[in-house]
């Protein structure tokens, strides 16, 4: 059954996670094979982000298995994921902030890439080039020397971007990368998320502009109340008479279907 | 780091002259007490400053330095210059402990469990009555108890030393602690390593997911941190020749955070401007006791509130006005080189 590269990177098995009472997460199963890319989406409040927690280690599951990389990562710490090759985008915009653009990209690319037994003492030409790579792909390596607390929404945004690639992920999780932004900054953030979905990358995607997620994702999940509403096609997701009704709204729906018809 | 050494270079060459010229007992005296302070508030700089971990703890590992060397001194016969580096280690382990202790607390939380650590050790040894050994007639305690720990003897500079500059020993063996320790906090703020505890202050949850485990790194800020303090401590018990439970008291540790908090928590030089600072006002404030405190909880208002970068944030602006704005004048005369001087 098992090979050295197995096919779904990340399985999720009847995965919940409760706060107090409330099920956040609920019994929800799903696979991300390798170089595919899956959107979630659902209304506010309906637990994409504690999902991500759960994945990310960050929250432990209170029911199911994770497995990453063929490997059972359920009780896994945040930092092992990220040297196993999971790297996280947060939905709010979080920097180092008392440290400049570069620095905050080089933690990811000497911390993140793999786990050091020894501290590092100095930083060797592989780490800085991993940094200043990941910075190129996200356009900011001119900016690499500035205090990232001086820098505007997109560039922090972007900047965490950097952060992650510079660990060298197999997979990406973002967290509405185009949330709080006005339309041409999520032009560009989109352009370097698609960008990096064309070099290979296996991304799994939450996001409220659906016609972003249905022109990059294959594969669409719905959550609502912490449960899986929907899996499937974005041609199927349109149709969906319980996905139009509780988040896409028919109006919404039309439009898409008209976009994905003339696509 | 180049930086670094233009700033500490001529602190050292005045540090190495001022005794020769001026010889006196009381600069000498209060030089190698700033020392000392000094070194250790460079070290706290890194676990509260640098790391954020708001430990009050490290008067409790000065002292472990301190009462580990003169321990090894009387009861072991050790000569203190080993006992020294005893001091030092024991400082590291016992400082892990309690960073290790810290681990699932916070912010205020912190600051109460070290600071009750700090109080425990300081009952613990001013409660210490029971005879440990006989002193001809008197009875002597483990710890020394309220008496302080005396009899290991010092660092000998009075054999080695012609008279008139025997005190310049410890003097100088105090320069060259906080000296090492400096260019040791230095190396570890500018290094990958202090990005990291830097990274844990500023978005542990975002450092995490970056792969910086907070277990092991804030284990090693608070060991790292632990050497020269404890080295400073062994350095006081040798120097004073008597190791006092006065090192514990609350009005030391706040004393000592004062400086730090002055000079500029966090910054590579606040330390040893806060020190230098401190040790000045409370030179001038010895004359009227009674102002001592009221006026050291003044100052340390004031900076929180008014200038909570310190004298080191200021002194940081005020370069960086003065260099913008010679650019500026620069650029009236030859617009074309201001770009390479930016750079
Ligand atoms: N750390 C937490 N503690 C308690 N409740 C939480 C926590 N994180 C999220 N929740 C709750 O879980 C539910 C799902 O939230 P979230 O996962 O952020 O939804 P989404 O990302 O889909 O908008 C919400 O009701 C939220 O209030
Ligand atoms: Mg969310």
């Amino acid at each position: 059954m098992t090979t050295d590269r197995p096919s779904s990177l990340l399985s999720c098995r009847s995965v919940s996670k409760y706060y107090g009472a409330m099920a956040a997460v609920k019994t929800i199963s799903f696979d991300v094979r390798v170089g595919e890319i899956v959107g979630i989406g659902g209304p506010n409040g309906a637990g994409k982000t504690s999902l991500f927690d759960v994945i990310a280690g960050l929250q432990p599951a209170d029911e199911g298995a994770i497995f990453f990389n063929g490997e059972d990562v359920t009780s896994a710490s945040p930092q092992e994921l990220c040297h196993r090759g999971l790297a996280r985008v947060f939905q709010s915009v979080v920097a180092f902030d008392s440290m400049t653009l570069r620095e905050n990209v080089v933690i990811g690319a000497a911390y993140g890439h793999r786990l050091r037994f020894v501290p590092p003492l100095m930083l060797d030409r592989d780490t800085l080039e991993r940094a200043d790579r990941a910075l190129d792909t996200v356009g900011l390596l001119d900016r690499a020397n500035v205090p990232i607390a001086s820098l505007p929404v997109l560039d922090r945004k972007l900047a965490m971007f950097a952060s992650a690639l510079a660990t060298e992920p197999l997979m990406l999780l973002l967290d509405e990368p185009v949330g709080g932004l006005n339309p041409a900054e999520a032009d560009r953030v989109m352009a370097v998320v698609r960008s990096l979905a064309e070099g290979g990358l296996t991304i799994l995607l939450i996001e409220h502009v659906m016609r972003f997620m249905v022109q990059l994702c294959r594969r669409i999940i719905i959550m609502q109340h912490g449960e899986k509403i929907y899996e499937g096609s974005s041609e199927g997701m349109v149709r969906d008479p319980t996905v139009v009704s509780v988040y896409l709204g028919s109006a919404t729906a039309r439009r898409l279907f008209h976009f994905l018809a003339a696509s | 780091m180049r930086k670094d050494v233009a700033i500490g270079l001529p602190l050292l060459v005045l540090a190495i002259v001022v005794p020769f010229a001026w010889p006196t007992r009381y600069v000498v005296e209060e030089m190698t007490l700033f020392f000392i302070w000094a070194a250790v508030v460079t070290q706290w700089n890194l676990v509260f400053g640098v790391a954020g971990v708001f430990s009050l703890a490290q008067m409790a590992i000065f002292a472990i330095g301190g009462y580990v060397t003169g321990m090894l001194g009387l009861y072991l016969g050790w000569s203190l210059w080993l006992a020294m580096f005893a001091g030092g280690l024991a400082a590291v382990v016992f400082s892990a402990l309690v960073g290790v202790a810290c681990l699932r607390l916070r912010g205020a939380y912190v600051a109460l469990l070290t600071l009750a650590i700090t109080q425990t050790m300081y009952l613990l040894i001013i409660t210490d009555t029971e005879c440990f050994y006989m002193e001809g007639v008197t009875c002597r305690n483990f710890t020394g108890g309220t008496r302080g720990l005396t009899g290991y003897g010092d660092f000998g500079f009075h054999q080695l030393l012609p008279h008139k500059y025997a005190a310049f020993g410890d003097y100088f063996l105090a320069l060259a602690v906080l000296c090492t320790a400096t260019a040791f906090s230095v190396f570890i703020i500018r290094s990958p390593v202090g990005l990291a505890f830097k990274a844990l202050r500023d978005n542990t949850v975002y450092a995490i997911s970056r792969g910086i485990g907070r277990f092991k790194y804030q284990l090693l800020v608070f060991a790292a941190s632990a050497l020269f303090t404890g080295l400073a401590g062994a350095v006081y018990a040798g120097h004073f020749r008597v190791m006092g439970a006065n090192t514990l008291y609350l009005s030391q540790t706040l004393f000592l955070l004062s400086m730090m908090i002055i000079g500029g928590v966090g910054q590579i030089w606040g330390p040893l401007l806060g020190a230098a600072a401190l040790m000045l006002v409370d030179e001038a404030l010895k004359e009227v006791v009674e102002w001592r405190l009221l006026g050291l909880g003044l100052m340390l208002v004031v900076f929180v509130v008014v200038w909570p970068k310190g004298l080191a944030g200021g002194v940081e602006a005020i370069a960086r006005r003065w260099r913008r704005d010679s650019v500026r004048a620069f650029a009236a005369v030859r617009p074309e080189e201001v770009a390479s001087a930016k750079e």
